[in-house]
């Protein structure tokens, strides 16, 4: 229907997107498209903006201006029509505790006006992809962190949307779960839905992203792919010098010499370079006497504290 | 309806939109009741005394133990009828305001801010309004099934005799439902906790249940408790109720009924923009 001849239309389509409560600015006049079948990321520290976009995607907070269109449609007069296409999970659990697990997924195939028959005959397929038939009679309670993460999802897909759409997905989820939850969403991205996620981790963005915005303080600093912002934003190599002691009283001539660029942390220093072996060579000649180093490819964790000065979790 | 729109000037077209998605969808609002009703099936017997029980034991109390003890003193008030029989259809209204507000008050908060389950719905197809109106639909209902259950036993028992008044009675408890769930629906719906819950039920619930008629007429309080009675619901409902119990006429029967939709009305309302406010940020 939209994504008919011309060029390829945007599912999402933001042009100096901007939100404010009061005198506090939340989104400031952002602009990004989410294409079609794409896995897209928002990446920025909590507070930069990335849940507060989500709700004006997903239709549940009106902006204050610019433009916004999700199928070519504006939200704030269309919101039912587009949240009829667009599954949303929730940072924070908003399942029915008293309901069953099955039951939850069956009551919420009603709120997209499906039928019983085929509200029933999803529910089963989901339980299955998201491993939980075998829990389907059980009550939500007592449910692992994880398992309920994977009902949320399950029940966000109920109607099969064309967009899903998940703030933080794998926040305190221990790593086994997270990995998995990884596995479901990329087979659901190979079946062709349209992923928007935020998120604070960058190996959960880098894994998962094909495309990504990177925020901070309401604005977006940087877009592209992942590989693309890493290339472009940070060098190929880091070395990371620790000093317990503070880095405060570190020359910043002798830090310059060291690689191509230095960020200093509290107890850290972080050296992009070519050569992160030869870099450590170079610092311990200018008679630096770091606790312990190591040296790793550079991160969207690079890119981000390249572009604001700060780490992804401060 | 395109002809209309090719002459409508965009703005106020674009207003209408956004009227359009705030106001409550004709029938969507129904999946939110049967929301309710599925957890409903599965948490019926926690309810059952507060709903069934509850009110047979007070009528059982105060109709039959106090009115033995009001014996013929009785009659100068309730026109000849048993105490038993003046007190019931009153109970039963004000059991059915005292259900309405309970049932709009923590499960109503739960859902908004501690399993937050609204959050998820108005997220989908459905708006705000279509939750506040099916969260109140299903507690006007659910109190209505309470009253009927209450009037059938008063038919049973005989202390009702006329199954035209006690359906008249049901729909007075189902107007009184309304007139308090709404309200406190609204009320709820702005809570972040369940402190101010206390208050309602001690300042304003309970009091309600002894001053509007219930147990003695209305006319026996003093002047300005008088008109402070009549300004809340229930004196309404007690009024109207008890009229189709004795079969006695109502002057202002209708003003009654009118008072009881304005409050059920205007609660909704409140509701439906109180709880926008809070989700749709």
């Amino acid at each position: 229907m939209t994504n008919s001849a011309v060029e390829p239309t945007a599912l999402i389509r933001a042009r100096g997107l901007t939100k404010a409560f009061g005198a506090r600015t939340a989104v400031a006049g952002i602009d990004f498209d989410v294409r079609d079948g794409e896995f897209f990321g928002f990446l920025g520290p909590n507070g930069a903006g990335k849940t507060t976009t989500m709700r004006m995607i997903a239709g549940v907070s009106p902006r204050t201006s610019g433009t916004l269109e999700i199928f070519g449609k504006d939200p704030d007069l269309h919101g039912s029509e587009i949240r009829g296409q667009i599954g949303v999970v929730h940072q924070q659990e908003t399942l029915d505790m008293e309901l069953s697990v099955r039951e939850n997924l069956l009551v919420f195939g009603r709120f997209f006006g499906m039928d019983r028959a085929s509200i029933a005959t999803r529910a089963d397929e989901l339980l299955e992809l998201f491993q939980l038939s075998d829990r389907a009679k059980d009550q939500v309670e007592p449910l692992s962190g994880g398992m309920k993460r994977r009902l949320s999802i399950a029940r966000s897909l109920i109607a099969t949307p064309r967009i899903l759409m998940l703030d933080e997905p794998t926040t305190g989820l221990d790593p086994q779960a997270r990995h998995l939850l990884w596995d479901a969403l990329q087979r659901l991205k190979r079946g062709g839905t349209t992923i928007v996620l935020t998120t604070h981790y960058m190996d959960e963005a880098e894994q998962l992203c094909d495309r990504l915005v990177v925020m901070d303080q309401a604005k977006i600093v940087a877009e592209g792919s992942p590989r693309q912002l890493i290339a472009e934003h940070a060098s190929r190599e880091v070395l990371e010098l620790r000093f317990p002691n503070g880095t405060e009283s570190i020359d910043a001539k002798v830090l310059e010499g060291i690689g191509d660029r230095y960020e200093r942390l509290a107890e850290r220093v972080i050296v992009g370079c070519e050569n992160g072996e030869a870099a450590h060579a170079r610092a311990l000649e200018h008679g630096l006497n770091p606790e312990s180093w190591l040296v790793r490819r550079s991160s969207l964790e690079d890119v981000f504290l390249r572009l604001t000065g700060r780490t992804l979790d401060e | 309806m395109s002809a209309v729109q090719s002459v409508t000037p965009l703005r106020s077209r674009s207003r209408l939109a956004a009227i359009r998605e705030a106001a409550p969808h004709p029938t969507l609002w129904r999946h939110v009741v049967g929301y309710m009703l599925a957890v409903y099936r599965r948490e019926w017997q926690g309810s059952v005394f507060s709903a069934f029980i509850h009110p047979l034991v007070v009528l059982a109390g105060l109709g039959i133990g106090l009115g033995v003890l009001v014996g013929d003193k009785a009659a100068a008030i309730t026109g000849g009828v048993s105490y038993v029989a003046y007190i019931a259809p009153a109970l039963m209204v004000s059991s059915a305001m005292e259900l309405a507000a309970s049932e709009s008050a923590w499960p109503i908060l739960a859902r908004v801010a501690w399993v937050r389950i609204y959050h998820a719905i108005v997220a989908t197809p459905l708006n705000a309004a279509d939750v506040m109106v099916g969260a109140i639909a299903f507690i006007v209902g659910k109190v209505t099934f309470a009253a009927a259950f209450f009037a059938c036993v008063l038919l049973l028992t005989g202390i009702a005799s006329s199954p035209s008044g006690a359906i008249g009675m049901v729909g007075v408890s189902l107007l009184t439902a309304f007139a308090f769930g709404a309200p406190m629906v609204a009320f709820s719906v702005t809570q972040k906790s369940d402190q101010g819950f206390a208050f309602i039920f001690r300042l304003i619930i309970t009091p309600l249940a002894f001053f509007s008629g219930t147990y003695f007429p209305i006319q026996n309080l003093p002047f300005a408790a008088q008109i402070l009675s009549w300004c809340t619901p229930l004196a309404h409902g007690v009024a109207l109720s008890r009229s189709f119990a004795l079969g006695t006429p109502l002057t202002f029967g209708w003003l009654h009924v009118g008072a009881l939709l304005l409050w059920g009305i205007g609660g909704t309302i409140a509701a439906i923009y109180l709880f926008r406010k809070r989700m749709l940020k």
